[in-house]
């Protein structure tokens, strides 16, 4: 598998592009005609009214999955339940609850894990077992799932094609649950980088190196195109900042951020984390109109982005991804 | 790195748990193959399948498991990771583990050209002159002491090198020769350059990006079994590190490399028993239970 040049290598070797490049950053992009909504709710705590704000945050979305096959996708990296690495299986099973009750006609839960591969244990570990009754009937290993060669539509990464699970690609609505977490490759991981996951270690290994190899940042965009039917409900009541997103610190910021655009969820998140989301490169690749990342293309409900922000710690290679004060 | 002889480790012991070959059988699919759990023939779970059955000495079903794979092996020598995906990985070292009798001689063959021929990409002429020409840093090391990929053009990393030093060794034994020779020293360099500084293996590098990695209990139980017969300080503080790991362990994958890595270090406790409440959920722990119990009696498919 030799990665070809990307079209992002290609247009960074123009002179057009530099030009491009300080356009982007001189003018304030334009908003979207149709905003994306994306809510932020409070959640103090991992208990049980987890389960009503999960209901009442998918009714506030005015999601129609009556009869759909919904996946949800959690971020399963460690096994250290008492760390804030994976996504909390209450709110796991709280969506998964939520999708039924709003008349899912099934909702099973799916990961492929880019670490360690014996998956069952570590969602055991994570407490998924305990918490979710019949865990293990409801769950996919993606690691290990039937696979379809895909091609990226928009070709941003060295990789022409890939092999993705099919049980990710079947899904009438694929629901990201990452957890809020820095990133030491690529500054944040949320919504878009959970996406990884799909791509099954049995083929590609553990870690998914081919990903890495085709560019990190070209590969979280690329994979973003392939799935038109997502939601993302990110896990922020306690997020992970500092050398994440394995071997950083516990940070509580109480919240729950949802919607149905990636991009703008992302780039929600990104500024409750008091990074500027312009500067991660995934988002740039991903948004071919960078409106889709501005504030003011984004239709914020629940609470305000200023009301809840947690500045995140950042190792000293990211500091440059702060947010202006 | 000294290689002698490896102390003697193998601990006769009836089997603790209801672990069936015949369930074993009902999982294989219609093509021979087995899956990891459910779905379609995957090359991993049918080698660890065959080696478990013929372990036992069930010929029937491992032969429709041999047929199998030899109908998905590729031109370029290598094995793919199931049927239909283009391209030779990792899994070609499992494959070779199994040997020229069972595998054929020339598949078995090409399969030990494919491994010798692969590496991880930092070891190559063009990535280090890339590399060079940028103006970044590459490690003398990585281009002395090449490690496997799991795809190719890809990193070399714990695991693959480690399948692939065992499946080179088994060859040196059948037939010495100075090329697989040289392998396997570069390869047992490899892993001891990427051991953590707390004893024991992560998947990779033992200091990604400046910062130390903590082992996991799978990878070190393998990384010891691929360093059988070697004396250093970073397998020393393996064996410690693998015997805390199986006294905490409860994942039967982790447990089973465990066991290996400890057994062919002499380190495997006597008469050990899988303690209750260890969950075999995959084909691969089923089957590979299965061969490491048999390998405790003697019965050893890795160097036999």
């Amino acid at each position: 598998m030799h990665p070809k040049p990307t079209r992002r290598q290609w247009i960074a070797g123009s002179a057009g592009a530099a030009l491009l490049s300080g356009c982007r950053t001189n003018s304030p992009p334009a908003a979207p005609a149709v905003p994306h909504q994306v809510s932020i709710v409070r959640a103090p705590a991992y208990d049980q009214s987890l389960y009503d704000s999960v209901r009442r945050i998918l009714a506030g979305h005015r999601l129609d999955v009556r009869g759909r096959s919904v996946v949800l996708k959690p971020n399963l990296v460690e096994f250290e339940p008492e760390s804030s690495i994976n996504t909390h299986p209450l709110l796991v099973h709280a969506a998964r609850e939520a999708f039924l009750a709003a008349g899912a006609a099934s909702v099973r839960i799916a990961e492929g894990p880019g670490h360690r591969r014996n998956t069952l244990d570590l969602a055991d570990a994570a407490g998924y077992f305990r918490t979710i009754p019949k865990f293990e009937d409801l769950f996919v290993d993606l690691n290990l799932d039937d696979v379809t060669h895909v091609r990226f539509p928009a070709q941003l990464s060295g990789l022409e094609k890939v092999y993705l699970s099919n049980t990710a690609l079947g899904a009438d609505l694929l629901v990201s649950m990452p957890k809020m977490k820095t990133h030491h490759l690529v500054g944040a991981t949320l919504s878009m980088k959970n996406l990884f996951g799909t791509v099954p270690g049995a083929i590609y290994g553990w870690p998914k190196n081919a990903l890495h190899w085709a560019g990190i940042a070209d590969c979280i965009a690329d994979l973003h195109t392939v799935y038109p039917r997502q939601f993302a409900i990110v896990d922020a009541i306690v997020g992970m900042d500092g050398n994440g997103p394995i071997q950083g610190d516990p940070k509580p910021v109480g919240i729950v951020v949802t919607g149905d655009d990636p991009l703008a969820v992302d780039a929600t998140c990104c500024r409750v984390m008091g990074i500027d989301p312009f500067r991660i490169a995934y988002l740039r690749l991903a948004a071919a109109d960078l409106g889709r990342l501005a504030e003011q293309g984004i239709l914020q409900t629940g609470e305000t982005i200023a009301a809840v922000a947690t500045p995140f710690r950042l190792i000293p290679e990211f500091q440059g991804l702060r947010l202006a004060p | 790195m000294k290689a002698g002889v490896p102390e003697a480790g193998a601990v006769p012991r009836q089997p603790c748990h209801p672990m069936s070959l015949d369930a074993l059988i009902g999982r294989q699919n219609p093509d021979g193959g087995w899956p990891y759990s459910r779905g379609g023939s995957w090359t991993e779970p049918t080698v660890y399948a065959i080696m478990a059955l013929l372990s036992a000495g069930e010929t029937a079903s491992a032969q429709r498991g041999v047929a199998w794979l030899g109908s998905i092996a590729r031109r370029d020598g290598g094995w793919p990771p199931r049927a239909g995906v283009d391209m030779s990985t990792w899994v070609t070292g499992l494959v070779a583990l199994l040997g020229p009798r069972i595998v054929g001689a020339a598949p078995y063959g090409r399969a030990i050209h494919w491994l010798l021929d692969t590496t991880g990409e930092e070891s190559t002429f063009a990535y280090r002159l890339r590399e060079w020409l940028l103006g970044n840093n590459t490690s003398e090391n990585d281009a002395k002491f090449p490690g496997w990929p799991w795809v190719p053009s890809n990193a070399g990393w714990v695991v693959p090198t480690s399948i692939a030093i065992l499946a080179l060794d088994k060859e040196e034994r059948r037939q010495p020769s100075t090329g697989v020779h040289h392998r396997i020293d570069a390869g047992r360099h490899f892993l001891l350059g990427r051991a953590c500084d707390e004893g024991g293996w992560n998947y990779g590098s033992s200091h990604p990006l400046g910062y130390p990695s903590l082992a996991y209990p799978e990878t070190t139980g393998l990384a010891l079994a691929a360093l059988r017969g070697v004396r250093s300080p970073q397998v020393g503080r393996a064996l410690v590190a693998a015997q805390r790991f199986f006294a905490e362990c409860r994942s039967a994958d982790a447990l089973n490399w465990l066991r290996f890595g400890l057994r062919v270090h002499g380190k495997l406790p006597a008469g050990y028993c899988t303690p209750s409440g260890v969950e075999f959920r995959t084909i691969p722990e089923t089957s590979l239970d299965l061969v490491m119990t048999a390998a405790e009696q003697g019965r050893d498919f890795f160097w036999g």
